[in-house]
């Protein structure tokens, strides 16, 4: 090797720093962090307020509190029958349920192209419990969601979150779902701090500007895939909420939580959020730790709008979606649907 | 003394070049060595939350006989794997110090660092401070026979663990992030950038920064070490350390010895060479065994062969530097005067209530203040995966120097994690399983109600009531009508600590949202005063 002068040092010191100042330029021009990512084609509208042709197709069931196993909803047949807004399935194997959902909103194809590169957004908020307890998606519905997008041709499936008790590695082997996404196909991300890049959220109330993940944001496909559970924060947390995993600091959102979690949905549009709903947290969330506060409902609810599908979910606890300030909030944002009643909700019952 | 400079002139003809002795005996040390220092880093590295088995990732600190003897002699316990310190003992009644020359990893980092060329001659200081390290080594042991253990700080080993987990690795880890975060946005680097971090997060750089309050000091400290060797070469190893003054005691009986041939005609070579100035024109060229670390440079660099190692039946006799039964009993003097100054230190009983040990140290070590097992190595602050564990300066008390003490502010206690407990090599903090661990009370959580936001402001906060890990939660709020900022009305919800429930894991105080100091605290309510 050959001596390196004083003089080489300096050069190439001043090569360097000259390059670090020239990639914020390249930053520029390489590429464009997107304001809001935009959706795959669809056939339903997504956001904004409910159009006359929803509003003419009445719903074909009660969407009174909870719709009983007896409604006895008829599956879709042919194409005769329209793509519902919101499809909720019960009774079944969380593969089942999670298959039979997206199947009823026209199937995985239509919310992503071949070739996309998908996040996978599942709720591991904390390293300790297992799923049975609830304070984490059902690792069998994340892996069956993996295995759907490389079915329909995913170049990559990435599956992560940052919890707030415990490292990402050891929440993502204690939740189970690093297992059953790693046997689908799919990678987990361990998420490092400087891929947390400074957005500005353009339609936020409160939250106007904060540091979110990188590949969550250039994501060809986000799939936001929360676990319904009780929160002592937010009463529920449940698709929207699920969303601040993507988020740096955290904490000092709690100052004005609901109208933070509707600022972030108005960045963030999950192109499909499945709520996972086999087994739920109905007290102690988010952090829960005991099996009396689990209930098992077998079911999945699945949608394009993360607020509709939020909405119904509600019904699961028995409550209403005017019950959860950032629905609230969110719908008057103009973020998606919380009209229940107005809404096409298809209810596929698998033990029927 | 002659002036060794007038036989000079041979130098450079056969075995030197620039003053450094070659030669197959070398070239084996060196391996060995280098091969040491990677082994002692590699462990390093394995040493994290769901690393390596503890087995593997202590057996340097369960080979070194100073932490072994005083954790044996302060604790009055002998441990199974405590027997692995047999190896260096074993090894320096063979070979006297090779531990020194040929194993120790700081012992390696001294002979790397090229500070011979700024190195005068004649610097060194004289061979009387040869003494301190056995010194050292008497007042570290009359004090461990105290239950003492606090200058095992100075432990090479745990030294060079501590130095590497609280300044080197966080400063590693915080440039290469640095660097990252510049090129992550060159767009055709973000592929090898992702494939780099697959690699070495979280195996040896950590995903989410971890901060120590005091990374520059130890880095200092250890500066220090390293740039003592301007004065002499391995100026820590002939002066200061303490392993090296007890194994330097044990290898006055040591079976392999250097010995001069007949032959010798006072090249000075050797004498020059020596790492450790040990080797006397004056006598001879005789090397005191206590003092050579066996590195072989003598026997490589003689022009003669007259330079041997050969197997000796006898003890080395005591030199000037070696305390005499005067110098030892004023070390022992001075060591109980002092232990007794450090207990009659008043507010030191009543200890700090913000004192938090790691969990189960506690209930097993009631006696927290002076931590009578703890050897110092920091194994478990390298282990807490929050970065919680912090080495404790003087927060707590002089005699608490270096010992493990939780900063819920910077980290707090893992409700999924016993790694701690798993890594210590000698059970001050005590190996608990994870459910045994999570009902260990480290602390308990109060409510500061004038810094709280809810208490305080009268806005929604809250965090910290999230975050308590425990299933039926420790912190509950109440639904509370307060005075609003204009005379009105306003509901609020106001957190409060279950005390009976609380375990003090801190995973509040490092959420709260409040900033500097945390709106609620872990501290230790419950002192004993003995007096």
């Amino acid at each position: 090797m050959g001596k390196l002068t004083r003089r080489d040092f300096l050069k190439a010191a001043a090569a360097g720093a000259g390059a670090m100042t020239l990639s914020a330029f390249l930053e520029a021009c390489g590429k464009v962090l997107p304001t809001s990512i935009p959706a795959a084609d669809t056939q339903a509208p997504t956001t904004g307020q409910p159009t006359k042709s929803a509003l003419s197709q009445p719903s074909s069931i009660s969407t009174e509190g909870l719709p009983s196993a007896t409604d006895g909803v008829p599956a879709p047949t042919g194409t005769a029958v329209p793509i519902p807004d919101i499809a909720m399935t019960r009774g079944g194997e969380p593969e089942a349920l999670v298959r039979k959902a997206i199947e009823a909103l026209g199937g995985i194809g239509a919310f992503m192209p071949a070739g996309a590169n998908v996040v996978v957004k599942p709720n591991m908020c904390v390293a300790y419990h297992t799923y049975e307890y609830a304070a984490t998606t059902n690792p069998w519905v994340v892996g069956t969601l993996v295995k759907m997008c490389f079915e329909a041709g995913a170049a990559s499936v990435k599956v992560m979150d940052h919890p707030f008790g415990g490292t990402g590695p050891e929440a993502y082997k204690i939740s189970g779902i690093e297992e059953q996404v790693k046997a689908a196909g799919g990678e987990m991300v361990n998420m490092i701090s400087y891929h947390y890049v400074d957005t500005v959220l353009p339609s936020g109330v409160f939250l106007k500007k904060t540091k979110i993940y990188d590949e969550v944001l250039n994501a060809d496909v986000l799939i936001n895939v929360p676990i319904a559970k009780n929160h002592d924060s937010s009463v529920l947390t449940l698709g929207m909420k699920n969303l601040m995993g993507t988020v740096f600091i955290r904490e000092t959102l709690h100052n004005n939580l609901h109208q933070s979690i509707a600022d972030l949905n108005s960045l963030l549009k999950p192109q499909l959020t499945i709520i996972d709903a086999v087994r739920i947290m109905t007290t102690g969330g988010p952090t829960g730790g005991k099996l009396s506060y689990v209930q098992q409902k077998d079911t999945v609810i699945a949608s394009r709008d993360v607020v509709a599908a939020d909405s119904l979910a509600t019904s699961l606890f028995g409550m209403k979606p005017e019950d959860l300030k950032y629905i609230t909030i969110g719908t008057a944002m103009g973020l998606g649907r919380s009209d229940l009643q107005n809404l096409n909700i298809q209810v596929i019952d698998l033990n029927a | 003394m002659m002036d060794t400079h007038l036989s000079m002139p041979k130098r450079g003809k056969r075995k030197f070049k620039k003053g450094i002795v070659s030669g197959p005996w070398i070239v084996f040390r060196k391996t060995v060595q280098y091969l040491a220092l990677a082994i002692f880093i590699a462990l390093f590295v394995w040493s994290r939350q769901d690393g390596g088995p503890a087995a593997v990732i202590n057996i340097p600190m369960r080979m070194d006989p100073l932490l072994i003897l005083g954790h044996l002699a302060a604790s009055r316990t002998l441990l199974a794997g405590s027997a692995l310190a047999l190896i260096v003992i074993l090894l320096t009644v063979v070979f006297g110090r090779a531990w020194c020359g040929w194993l120790c990893p700081v012992g390696t980092i001294l002979d790397i660092f090229p500070l011979k060329r700024w190195r005068k001659k004649g610097s060194s200081p004289a061979e009387g401070w040869r003494r301190v390290k056995f010194d050292l080594v008497i007042v570290i042991f009359a004090a461990a026979l105290l239950g003492n253990l606090t200058l095992l700080f100075f432990d090479p080993l745990a030294l060079l663990l501590r130095t590497l987990t609280v300044s080197v690795w966080p400063a590693l880890d915080r440039i290469v992030t640095a660097v990252e975060s510049i090129l992550v946005n060159v767009p055709v680097l973000e592929g090898p950038l992702s494939t780099f971090d697959g690699l070495f997060r979280p195996g040896i750089l950590p995903l989410q920064p971890v901060f120590y309050r005091d990374g520059l000091l130890f880095a200092v400290i250890f500066l220090g070490v390293i740039l003592l060797d301007l004065l002499a070469a391995r100026f820590w190893c002939r002066y200061l350390c303490p392993l090296g003054g007890a194994l330097g005691w044990l290898s006055k009986a040591a079976i392999f010895r250097r010995s001069v041939g007949a032959e010798c005609k006072g090249c000075t070579l050797c004498t020059d060479i020596c790492p450790t100035g040990t080797i006397n024109p004056a006598k001879d060229y005789a090397s005191d065994p206590t003092e050579c670390t066996m590195c072989l440079d003598c026997l490589e660099a003689c022009p003669r062969g007259q330079t041997r190692f050969v197997p000796v039946f006898s003890a080395q006799k005591w030199t000037t530097y070696n305390p005499d039964r005067r110098e030892a009993l004023l070390a022992i003097g001075a060591t109980v005067a002092s232990i007794a100054l450090l207990n009659s230190n008043g507010p030191a009983k009543r200890q700090s209530p913000f004192l938090i040990r790691p969990p189960g140290v506690r209930e097993t070590n009631p006696d927290v203040v002076d931590f009578t097992k703890c050897t110092r190595c920091n194994e478990c602050i390298r282990v807490c995966p929050t970065g919680g564990l912090q080495p404790a300066v003087f927060e707590v008390g002089l005699a608490a120097l270096g010992s493990p003490i939780l900063a819920p502010r910077l980290g707090y206690c893992d409700y999924s994690c016993n790694a701690c407990g798993q890594v210590c090599p000698v059970q001050a903090i005590p190996p608990l399983d994870l459910e045994k661990k999570r009902l260990q009370v480290i602390g308990l959580a109060y409510i500061n109600e004038n810094r709280c936001i809810p208490w305080s402001d009268h806005q929604p906060c809250q965090v910290c009531e999230e975050m308590c890990p425990l299933p039926q939660k420790a912190i509950q709020l109440e639904d509370a009508e307060v005075w609003g900022p204009d005379g009105q009305t306003v509901s609020v919800k106001l957190p409060h600590v279950l005390r009976e429930i609380c375990i003090g894991c801190g995973i509040c105080e490092y959420k709260c949202p409040v900033s500097g100091e945390a709106a609620i605290r872990v501290y230790m309510p419950k002192v004993d005063v003995p007096f």
